[in-house]
């Protein structure tokens, strides 16, 4: 499962075209939109953070309706709680891997607040996405949000250790 | 959503629909002569050519001569659900127009007419699995035939410890309901994986089976697979040992002649809209002695014998399982639907479609980096008209989504309700093409032509 999984996932050592006039069958409208193409042949901030990184927040979710696997990463700049980084692997089809990678694209530089505001509405929009496949802009939008609960969790486990240890110091003092 | 007259609503897509030629008169026979060259791929039988019975029966089919996108839909979901005849959508307009009423209750005219041509409808599905009328119980679908099945007869027959097999292989309304009754009852379930030609390990079922088992639960022929399982010889083996059978027969009674008392299955179901019916109504057949065993499974009117205020009697099986108002209109309409596949004859179709079966799986193995799942056909081995498969580096929801837009053509992706089966293949989903009667030697070449355009799409990102 796993090597058919990586088969799928893009940006792995691939060379893109630079520029894509995608035409196909003469006449025929060409429906694969331009965008969902531009980022399934040229995909944003694939990769991987380590995610045992405390300024790193992971939110994995899935569709079992349709196979998709997305994870994606946030790295978090624990000063001012703003996002400096972001990558993502899915495992999926063009809308997905779009979703993703347009996901991945608006969050880098914004607070965490501010990305739990993004929709899966504006996503598909930004992507022509019809109804039909809504569901894979509803996936980034829950990994956008699985991310920065992920990394808030572990803020907050680390800043609860932080008590412990210095309650226990204040303790033995 | 799209109504049957040419009022074109909001759609996504453009669609115009092209009424079939009306000059077209008679569609006598054409004695096709043999083709003499020779072919690497797969001879283009007679029986695929010109006069093939997908010719013959196409004009029957509205639906299918429309155009989508500006080009003429190909339309390969039939393991989903098939298309309707004329014939049947005229049953039905009829039901509503001159008998519509409810049956089985009143005394007038219209009921006892109504009354008349819903038993009628059940008398014909009996016939046409070679069961009596007793037998057959009308219900949704298939699925709440099987859900009929695991909480009448399975929450009453089994406990703790006692199993139920089932192939690894099945719908997920064939696994499901079953897991229900093995929480209720503290029964397991016991799954037989595949050999390595990919159909259920029918040996292994055999060692599987014990006097703990009590139920068996396979599909006659698989919607993912392709493969036949050899039905009668499994209810043999499970009687043997006292264990009963529910068949899942969707693939089958659709595609091929079914006698319920050859197989000797015990229960027995299908899906009127996989076979050329409407949706609402499919059946769950049983042996006349379990059925009368069996408590009711829904209760309301109908199923009724007396009704007090703190207890009711029950009435005598089919009703028993027929609680409130049935889709009369659907089971004429289901009637309409076995008239006319009888009157091409299942054993027709059926070699009809293992020829167009061989077809497409030879000329889909012949697109490179196309792994097909199931067993191959051979002498011994008979597939079903349909093929899940993958492309290698493009996942099958692009496949299908790049065929419906740029070729028109419908296929289906994702798990085909058989996650556990996707899981033991190692994938994710499959795409899957798959044809019934009225598809043609041209429905496929068009698909693969298709196919090989959209995996140079897709490749050419590498």
């Amino acid at each position: 499962m796993l090597r058919h999984a990586s088969k799928m996932i893009l940006g792995q050592g691939l060379r893109f075209p630079s520029t894509r006039a995608v035409t196909v069958g003469a006449g025929t409208p060409r429906m694969y939109h331009e965008r969902v193409v531009d980022h399934y042949s040229n995909p944003r901030n694939v990769g991987s953070f380590d995610k045992n990184d405390p300024n790193v927040g992971t939110g994995l979710v899935g569709a079992p309706a349709c196979g998709d696997v997305m994870k994606l990463q946030i790295r978090v700049d624990e000063e001012n709680g703003k996002i400096v980084d972001a990558c993502f692997k899915t495992v999926g089809w063009g809308s997905a891997i779009a979703s993703s990678s347009v996901a991945t694209e608006w969050v880098k530089g914004k607070q965490m607040e501010e990305v739990l505001s993004i929709k899966n509405t504006e996503i598909a929009k930004h992507l022509s996405l019809p109804p039909v496949k809504l569901h894979c802009s509803m996936l980034a939008e829950d990994a956008i949000k699985a991310a920065v609960k992920d990394y808030e969790s572990k803020r907050a486990k680390s800043n609860a250790s932080e008590e412990a240890a210095s309650v226990e110091k204040a303790a033995d003092a | 959503m799209n109504t049957m007259e040419g009022v074109v609503l909001k759609l996504p897509y453009s669609f115009r629909i092209i009424k079939p030629n009306p000059k077209r008169t008679n569609r006598a026979f054409r004695t096709v002569p043999l083709a003499s060259a020779s072919v690497t791929v797969a001879s283009p039988d007679p029986i695929l050519g010109p006069g093939s019975l997908g010719h013959l029966t196409r004009p029957d089919f509205p639906i299918l001569h429309q155009e989508v996108n500006g080009k003429k839909l190909v339309y390969l979901d039939n393991a989903a659900t098939s298309q309707k005849p004329t014939a049947v959508l005229l049953a039905l307009q009829k039901y509503y127009e001159a008998w519509n009423s409810n049956v089985h209750r009143g005394i007038h005219y219209l009921s006892a007419k109504a009354t008349d041509e819903y038993e009628l409808a059940r008398h014909k599905v009996a016939n046409f699995i070679n069961a009596s009328s007793g037998e057959i119980v009308f219900t949704r679908n298939a699925t709440e035939a099987i859900n009929l099945v695991a909480y009448s007869w399975g929450l009453s027959n089994l406990k703790a410890g006692d199993e139920v097999i089932l192939s690894i292989a099945e719908h997920h309304s064939a696994i499901v309901p079953w897991q229900f009754v093995a929480q209720k009852t503290g029964a397991n379930l016991k799954f037989v994986s595949l050999t390595d030609n990919e159909v259920p390990d029918v040996g292994k079922l055999r060692e599987m089976l014990s006097k703990k088992t009590k139920l068996v639960v396979v599909h006659h022929v698989s919607n993912v697979l392709a493969s036949v399982l050899p039905v009668n010889q499994i209810v043999s083996w499970a009687h043997d040992i006292g264990a009963k059978v529910l068949v899942d027969a969707c693939q089958s009674v659709p595609h091929m002649v079914v006698d319920v008392k050859n197989l000797d299955a015990d229960f027995l179901v299908a899906s009127s809209h996989k076979m050329c019916g409407p949706t609402g109504i499919g059946f769950l057949y049983g042996k006349s002695e379990l059925l009368s065993a069996m408590p009711p499974f829904l209760g309301g009117g109908e199923m009724i014998a007396d009704v007090f205020l703190d207890h009711s009697t029950f009435a005598e099986p089919p009703s028993r399982f027929e609680a409130g108002t049935p889709a009369i209109g659907e089971a004429i309409g289901f009637g309409a639907a076995i008239d006319y596949l009888s009157g091409i004859g299942m054993q027709k179709i059926h070699d009809y479609e293992v020829d167009l079966a061989n077809y497409l799986y030879d000329s889909l193995q012949s697109v490179p980096n196309v792994r097909v799942y199931g067993p191959a056909p051979s002498q011994a081995v008979v597939r079903a008209a349909l093929c899940s498969f993958n492309v290698e580096d493009v996942h099958p929801t692009d496949l299908a989504t790049f065929l419906d837009q740029q070729h028109s053509i419908a296929i289906r992706s994702g798990h085909h309700c058989a996650q556990p089966l996707h899981r033991y293949l190692g994938i994710n989903a499959s795409a899957r093409a798959s044809l019934h009667f009225y598809n043609t030697k041209e429905d496929v070449d068009d698909f693969i032509v298709g196919l090989k355009d959209t995996i140079s799409f897709f490749t050419s990102f590498k």
